[in-house]
């Protein structure tokens, strides 16, 4: 198995599936929340996963850190393939991974101090004295922007961004190479959310950290991401640098999703005729073809795309896409 | 230009809590017109969707609508005994709100929850008639299959046609004023934009005035034809949206365009961001409220509030609460 | 769903067995030979043993038991010890005046506790909100004996408003021609009202008082349940619609928040049938309750044994009664889930 030697993350065909039985008597219903997804993240870059909800994004982000268990596929992190890992050498991986969660008021624990939260996880990992490790809980919260006058202060006492830090923290006390986002700022005020990315970017910066950012907001995405891979019913339908993808994307939903976003710009958008997608996103059992002809402008009644399903495609330097007719549909950009 | 169709004045709105009495909204006043689309931003926690209720009367205990006037159709409606504004709930206002999850009655159907509506304020009206009506209101916001799924339940629905189905509720009575709180935050993009389209063919067709409220500039860009910024209960600034975009008047409004990536421009480097958090309204500033965020501040904004200023900014009239709006919007 | 379902008669099915192994070792671990209950201290060694093969006593305990369930289901409930009568019979005589004793104590219970936690949560009223909560923390702290005889002394002794303990009727008044054995729905059958006012005037305290507990559960629920309810956006929507505030609380906070209050109904069923055993022996009511007690004292064990298995049994079955009515109020539960 050849491996990209600047790569930290490789994951290779990956499949969740979840089997729903309504009954003992009726047929189980399986759903695949990841669907065959592969790509790399290089050491110190920043990758998105897009998508809107339903398109597997954050189980996807789960079974990347083996917080569930893939049903097939491999997750290769910095060489180890973590599906052969045994329960202790994955616990000893695991620091070197964290993930920070959407919703700031729900991932702390509201009657641990601010200090014991960002303490926590060197404890669980055993390392350093106490005073070492209080020594790293300050240069950690140092680092995000939280005053030590907070440290024994109970999440309630603080604001949505604040909170955030704090998860970040938690995160970050580890000194982690890898970093799953989850949707870290969709939760926060309009004023607060470019204060967490810029944080987040500089700690990128400092600490030489590799992002995997989940995120739904195009716009958000297109500033923070340096790769990006579209995700829609658990696969991935385009991946590309940040530039290509937004300067010519070439999946129609792709499009769709840009042409959704409101620009705040008067006038502009309505002028220039948006794609507005029929319908919502179904829920994807067994399907022929490919999984966004329902919805899709471009193939909804071709041939090809009801009988064949798309394989993901180099269709450009660095840009793939699973779509039989692409850049066929094309919304008109700066 | 349409006639007036929304008056409010000086409308104050006090919570009272633990820690003491806070206004959520601070002596608003604005107009709206026949069929305009105004368009409210703001921040959680701004009073925004308090002003919403407070223009209909639904503020609940321990809120209270302590002063100010609001008139519709020409007709005073603030502080009217509850009877009478029940007239005007759902007859010439409609309300729509931001989670389609929790704005329906989990255990009553869809077309009951339309009825309601509809039998409310046309009592003569048979239930099969009102049935018929519920129907092709389902029909004009696009839920397919509206005659089969008249009969099941919220949960039976996605979050797209929930939201469908409370503008169908809200439209049902065919109101003059619409008020929109975050109708689309809760939705996925594609979702927002089937949504926003709607409501925006549904309103230019009836010549409704509507009043959205939302945290998203993009949002009111492409959708409103004015625009009031709202900060600690109070509204910083308004104008146009053409005005509003090209230039800003207040500091907050400035800061909140330019902290936002946008979506049609490919940026690198820090976000220009706000620093500090929005103020708890229970201890405000005593000057400018924005001022202990404010990157411009000076003395005098710690010390006192800024009235409101009348502009006039390429023959568009701005109104701004900042003591240095007018030099802000000359340079 | 089925899943659910099939656990929920294994529970059931738990429960009943439980019961009668309780209620099957009750009669085995008391002191004393049951034959020489029967046959009395001055029986010969002889009649005793002859009594003990008689009813099996000498065979291995697994095989009583079996034998004990088995005529159970057959409608053999043994012999009340005291009067020699089938214990079926004597049951059967007394539970019409509990069924009727239970159905007003729950009416009152269900009926207070719906209006005082709509008048506690309705509007913010902090006075009229105490009071309910007060009432509430009484009643689940007060013993039903106890208050019963409270309310003998102040609304019979004092204020001579109601009748004393003299059971369902007065002295003076027969019973109404029997049809379903509930004296005010017979003597309504029959035409005979002043039959009718003094049963129900009979029936006020007893139910009153058998109904505290319950009321007090309920009350407490409705209250928490309520106020969150009322709480949610759907009741601003309804609002927004022109609906009044009173209607929107009852046509859409009140069903709402009943729904999980109904799950209760065992709990309910369980304060009623455990209440009933020291109330109806208060006010002299010639229910089950007070026939358990009266055996008690006699050493009459078949009858008590009886009243604990049958106890089990309505337990069981109200709650898989709720259940179903659960699904059949809910539409969460009663349609498939997910959007079309």
């Amino acid at each position: 198995m050849s491996r990209d030697q600047a790569s930290l993350l490789q994951v290779e065909a990956l499949e969740k599936r979840f089997v729903i039985r309504r009954g003992p008597w009726s047929r189980p219903l399986v759903i695949r929340a990841v669907d065959g997804v592969s790509f790399q993240v290089a050491r110190g870059e920043t990758f998105g996963l897009v998508g809107e909800s339903g398109c597997g994004k954050s189980t996807l982000a789960r079974c990347l850190l083996r917080l569930i268990e893939p049903t097939a596929g491999r997750v290769i992190f910095d060489g180890v393939d973590l599906g052969r890992l045994r329960p202790p050498e994955m616990r000893a991986l695991r620091r070197r991974m964290q993930i920070v969660f959407q919703d700031p008021f729900a991932s702390l624990d509201p009657r641990m101090s601010i200090a014991q939260i960002v303490e926590e996880p060197l404890f669980v990992h055993g390392i350093g004295s106490r005073e070492e490790r209080q020594a790293q809980v300050d240069a950690t919260l140092e680092l995000v922007g939280i005053e030590a006058t907070y440290r024994d202060r109970r999440p309630h006492e603080l604001s949505g961004g604040q909170r955030q830090r704090i998860a970040i923290a938690r995160a970050l006390v580890l000194r982690p190479e890898l970093v799953v986002l989850d949707e870290p700022i969709s939760a926060l005020d309009v004023s607060i959310q470019a204060q967490v990315l810029n944080l987040l970017r500089d700690l990128q910066e400092q600490l030489g950290l590799t992002y995997v950012f989940i995120v739904h907001d195009l716009a958000i995405a297109e500033y923070f991401c340096d790769r990006l891979a579209v995700l829609y019913l658990g696969a991935v339908m385009e991946l590309a640098g940040r530039e290509e993808l937004f300067r010519r994307p070439l999946h129609p939903y792709t499009n769709a999703l840009l042409s959704g976003v409101p620009i705040p710009e008067p006038g502009r958008r309505r002028r220039q005729g948006r794609i507005i997608l029929e319908g919502e996103v179904p829920v994807l059992t067994d399907h022929r073809g490919c999984r966004f002809r329902s919805r899709c402008p471009v193939g909804k009644d071709r041939e090809r795309c009801a009988e064949v399903e798309p394989r993901l495609e180099e269709r450009g330097p660095g840009h793939r896409v699973a779509c039989h007719f692409p850049g066929e549909l094309v919304t008109a950009r700066p | 230009m349409d006639e007036v169709l929304l008056s409010v004045r000086g409308l104050r709105t006090e919570f009272v809590t633990r820690d003491g009495v806070f206004a959520a909204v601070r002596d608003v006043s604005f107009e709206l017109r026949r069929g305009e689309k105004l368009g409210i931003v703001g921040e959680s926690g701004s009073g925004k969707s308090a002003l919403a209720l407070s223009i209909v009367g639904l503020i609940e205990p321990p809120g209270r609508v302590v002063a100010g006037e609001v008139e519709l159709n020409g007709r005073r409606i603030s502080g009217l005994p509850d009877r009478q504004l029940q007239l005007v709930r759902g007859k010439e206002v409609g309300l729509i709100f931001q989670d389609p999850m929790a704005a329906l009655d989990p255990v009553k159907s869809i077309g009951d929850q339309i009825v309601e509506g509809i039998r409310r304020h046309r009592r003569h009206l048979g239930r099969r008639e009102a049935r018929r009506l519920a129907i092709e209101l389902l029909r004009e916001v696009q839920v397919p299959f509206a005659e089969r799924r008249l009969a099941d339940y919220p949960h039976q629905y996605s979050g797209g046609m929930r939201q469908r189905v409370m503008i169908a509720i809200a439209l049902a009575n065919e109101p003059d004023l619409i008020i929109a709180d975050e109708p689309t935050t809760a939705l996925d993009v594609t979702t927002q934009a089937q949504v926003l389209d709607l409501l925006d063919r549904l309103v230019s067709e009836r010549r409704t005035a509507i009043i959205l409220i939302t945290h998203n500039l993009g949002i009111v860009a492409e959708f409103c034809d004015s625009v009031h910024v709202m900060y600690a209960g109070r509204f910083v600034e308004r104008t146009t949206v053409e005005q509003l975009f090209r230039a800003q008047a207040h500091p907050y409004t400035e800061a909140l365009l330019r902290s936002v990536p946008r979506p049609d421009r490919l940026q690198r480097g820090p976000l220009p961001s706000i620093p500090g958090f929005p103020p708890s309204l229970a201890h405000l500033p005593p000057g400018c409220s924005f001022a202990p965020r404010c990157p411009a501040a000076q003395e005098i904004c710690r010390d006192r509030a800024p009235a409101t200023v009348e502009l006039v900014s390429e023959s568009t009239p701005v109104l701004a609460e900042c003591h240095f709006a007018r030099e802000r919007l000359r340079t | 769903m089925i899943r659910t379902v099939g656990g929920r008669l294994l529970g059931s099915l738990a429960a009943i067995f439980g019961a009668s192994v309780v209620s099957f070792l009750f009669l085995r671990i008391l002191p004393g030979n049951p034959a020489r209950l029967i046959l009395g201290p001055l029986a010969s060694q002889q009649a005793i043993q002859q009594q003990v093969r008689l009813m099996g006593l000498d065979r291995p305990i697994y095989v009583q038991y079996l034998r004990y369930i088995s005529s159970f289901f057959s409608g053999d409930w043994g012999f009340s010890y005291s009067n020699g009568r089938p214990v079926r019979e004597v049951i059967a005589t007394r539970l019409p005046a509990s069924i009727e004793l239970g159905l007003y104590a729950f009416a009152f219970a269900f009926v207070a506790a719906v209006v005082l936690a709509l008048l506690s949560t309705y509007r913010h009223r902090p006075v009229v909100d105490g009071t309910v909560r007060a009432i509430s923390f009484f009643g689940l702290g007060t013993p039903p004996f106890w208050f019963g005889l409270l309310l003998l002394l102040a609304f019979s002794q004092a204020l001579h408003l109601l009748p004393g303990p003299e059971g369902r009727l007065g002295p003076a008044v027969a019973p109404p021609p029997t049809v379903t054995g509930l004296y005010t729905v017979d003597a309504v059958i029959a035409g005979q009202w002043g039959t009718l006012g003094n049963a129900l005037q009979h029936l006020v305290l007893p139910a009153v008082t058998l109904g505290l507990a319950p009321f007090a559960y309920l009350v407490r629920l409705l209250r928490v349940n309520l106020l969150e309810v009322s709480r949610e956006q759907f009741i601003t929507v309804v609002r927004s619609k022109g609906v009044g505030r009173w209607t929107a609380y009852v046509r859409h906070a009140l069903p709402n928040a009943f729904l999980p209050t109904l799950t209760a109904g065992g709990m309910v069923l369980a304060q009623l049938l455990a209440g009933s055993v020291l109330v109806e022996t208060v006010f002299n009511w010639p229910g089950v309750g007070a026939l358990v007690v009266d055996s008690i004292l006699r050493q009459d064990y078949a009858v008590v044994q009886t009243f604990i298995l049958l106890s089990a049994f309505a337990y069981v079955a109200l709650n898989l009664i709720v259940d179903v009515l659960y699904g059949v109020i809910d539409p969460r539960v009663r349609t498939p889930t997910g959007a079309r």
